[in-house]
């Protein structure tokens, strides 16, 4: 009999706009008892003193020390975007760790020929509306509010460096050389209406479904449809 | 006070609709708007004007590096400098520069200016800028996280190279060497002096003022809106207890001389309208990769000049001739009226190197050489004596 309980825990791994919280198409899972744990990374959590590091295997080391730092795994991995892409890479390099893992329209494999609106040829202000189908949530207007005034832009100016740093200028990190060492069960899903990394992409990635009336950060364009997904894949 | 002609070699032939059919002159402009022939003439001509530069008596002719750019057509400065170093015999040859972080390894910008040194007999100054975001990060593909690191140790690694009796290895972050023995190394013993142009950031004031290179404040948009970045680099010189000796600085101007103040404002309106409202269309969204300037700048709330000016420009008008006088964009008279605010600019700024621009835009071979001819003959004498109470130790041995 297949186990039909969501897992106790997953770890989730957000998008190139960083960690506003736990998105509403996870939301749903915990609330029906699936913990979510999202680690807490450098730059991304805006601490002043980030530095970038140089190299990407610096990068996958500083998101798995948060990662282990949180104890949660052997555990169900469901990465976003820049989340997707890290969550790629520790099932690949790490199989004792993922036992699931769903790709929710992960950076990592880029084609020339299409490579999707430049995020950062657009300025500041204006980059949030590209990455949503449905507007930007509200939980992204006022990231790093708690910090004050002055330190607030800062601490966002921080969160983009860590993921400019990762994603330029193309976003692909070899991935697509890296791919056949996932053995675990994978789900790959995209919104249809993805302006930074094309749909076309899932094939690379082993094909998937795509959503209809989201785009790139898909967990907060269309919960329920994820939500569902996510919990058909990981009760499966 | 040092004269400098510099040469920003503008394709001249934009359309008159530049501006509003397309986006940006940088980064993504479309290669179309090149015609090969002028291009080619372009080359020729202007190199011609950089050699006569020096036969008005000019202290150094200076070249720079841009990269997808419709207003520098100098992606390989280094091309340039290796003809004006055969070509010329006594100015200075003032690359500003190569941009370091763009070439792996930078051992090669070692190599290529040591042989422009050698040629030149060590008339080199070997100038260093991190360069635009325009051209590094979105142009070349660097990292913006990356770029200044890359940069500083990449310069580290030329100094090196250039100073080295011996083969060396380097581990950088970036740079791994077992063998580090360029040949040739300079003319100039140990090295050619490094200036560094920039933008306003307050790590490159720093970095200017602790190794003792010259801050090159390399604006489009003239002294007055230098000030508060000059200022920014004396106040830096000054917390590293060293002298206000003006020849640290040096600073770009365009400049427009004639008989009088109504010849020289038919002569010089349309050039300076055609760069700064069809050259200088950049896209704002070009400006701004997270990463390029640091945590501590962002914090200043430093924003580089051409990101202020590319926004606000876009976001209003283009600008009009009497905005480009009011402002300083453009420095244009007499000689009298041009030697007047040059003057002032330098004793009130403290600017030993002045970078005059007297070709921009659309200006043609016949104006160029005659505001070369004006400035070297009724202008620069006169400034020359300035500061002529400091030692200049920034200056090629060879020139």
């Amino acid at each position: 009999m297949p186990d039909s309980r969501l897992p106790e825990r997953l770890i989730y791994l957000f998008g190139i706009a960083g960690n506003a919280g736990t998105s509403p198409a996870l939301q749903q899972l915990a609330d029906e008892g699936c913990e979510i744990i999202t680690p807490s990374v450098p730059g991304f959590d805006g601490v002043s003193g980030f530095v970038a590091p140089f190299e990407y295997l610096d990068w996958l080391a500083s998101f798995w020390d948060s990662i282990d730092a949180s104890a949660a795994t052997p555990c169900p991995v469901v990465g976003a975007s820049i989340g997707g892409m890290i969550a790629a890479d520790l099932a690949a390099m790490r199989p004792e760790a993922v036992t699931k893992l769903a790709l929710l329209a992960p950076f990592g494999i880029a084609d020339a020929s299409n490579p999707g609106f430049d995020l950062y040829a657009v300025r500041g202000p204006d980059r949030l509306q590209h990455l949503f189908a449905k507007g930007v949530p509200e939980a992204f207007n006022n990231r790093f509010a708690d910090r004050g005034e002055e330190d607030a832009p800062v601490a966002l100016y921080l969160s983009e460096i860590a993921a400019a740093s990762l994603t330029w200028p193309l976003g692909d990190r070899g991935l697509a050389r890296r791919i056949h060492r996932i053995t675990c069960p994978k789900l790959v899903l995209w919104g249809e209406q993805d302006e930074l990394l094309p749909p076309g992409l899932i094939e690379r990635w082993g094909g998937g479904d795509v959503v209809a009336g989201a785009g790139h950060l898909l967990e907060w364009d269309t919960p329920d449809e994820v939500a569902s997904k996510l919990r058909t894949f990981l009760k499966d | 006070m040092k004269m400098l002609w510099f040469h920003l070699m503008p394709y001249p032939a934009l359309p008159d609709d530049f501006n509003k059919k397309h986006r940006s002159v940088w980064v993504d402009i479309d290669p179309a708007l090149f015609d090969r022939d002028i291009m080619a003439e372009t080359y020729d001509t202007y190199i011609e004007q950089l050699v006569y530069a020096e036969e008005c008596g000019f202290d150094a002719i200076c070249v720079n590096e841009h990269h997808n750019n419709g207003y520098g057509l100098m992606p390989s400065p280094n091309l340039i400098a290796s003809i004006l170093a055969s070509r010329t015999s006594k100015a200075a040859i003032t690359v500003l520069g190569n941009s370091v972080a763009l070439y792996n390894p930078p051992v090669r910008i070692a190599e290529e200016m040591a042989m422009l040194d050698l040629m030149s007999r060590g008339r080199l100054i070997a100038g260093f800028p991190v360069g635009t975001p325009m051209d590094t990060c979105y142009s070349y593909g660097v990292n913006p996280s990356h770029l200044r690191p890359k940069y500083y140790e990449g310069i580290e690694l030329i100094k090196q190279a250039w100073e080295s009796t011996e083969a060396f290895a380097f581990n950088g972050q970036f740079n791994q060497h077992r063998y580090v023995n360029p040949v040739p190394r300079p003319y100039q013993r140990p090295r050619p002096p490094i200036w560094i142009p920039g933008g306003g950031s307050v790590e490159t004031w720093d970095f200017c003022a602790a190794n003792d290179y010259v801050y090159g404040a390399l604006t489009y948009y003239g002294y007055k809106m230098v000030r508060e970045t000059i200022a920014g680099f004396w106040r830096q010189v000054e917390a590293h207890g060293k002298d206000a000796n003006p020849n640290r600085l040096a600073v770009t101007q365009f400049i427009g001389v004639a008989d009088t103040d109504a010849e020289a404002h038919k002569l010089y309106r349309e050039p300076a309208e055609y760069f700064f409202n069809r050259s200088l269309h950049v896209y704002p969204g070009f400006t701004d990769p997270p990463g390029y300037v640091t945590e501590a700048s962002a914090r200043a709330r430093y924003k580089s000049q051409v990101r202020q000016v590319a926004r606000s420009k876009q976001a209003s008008h283009d600008l009009t001739w009497q905005e480009m006088l009011d402002k300083g964009y453009v420095v244009v008279g007499s000689a009298d009226t041009v030697r007047e605010q040059l003057e002032a600019a330098a004793r009130e700024l403290n600017i030993g190197n002045m970078c005059a621009m007297l070709q921009f835009g659309n200006m043609n071979d016949e104006v160029t050489r005659y505001n070369t001819q004006m400035f070297g003959e009724k202008v620069a004498p006169q400034l020359r004596t300035m500061f002529s109470e400091f030692s200049h130790d920034w200056w090629p041995t060879g020139a």
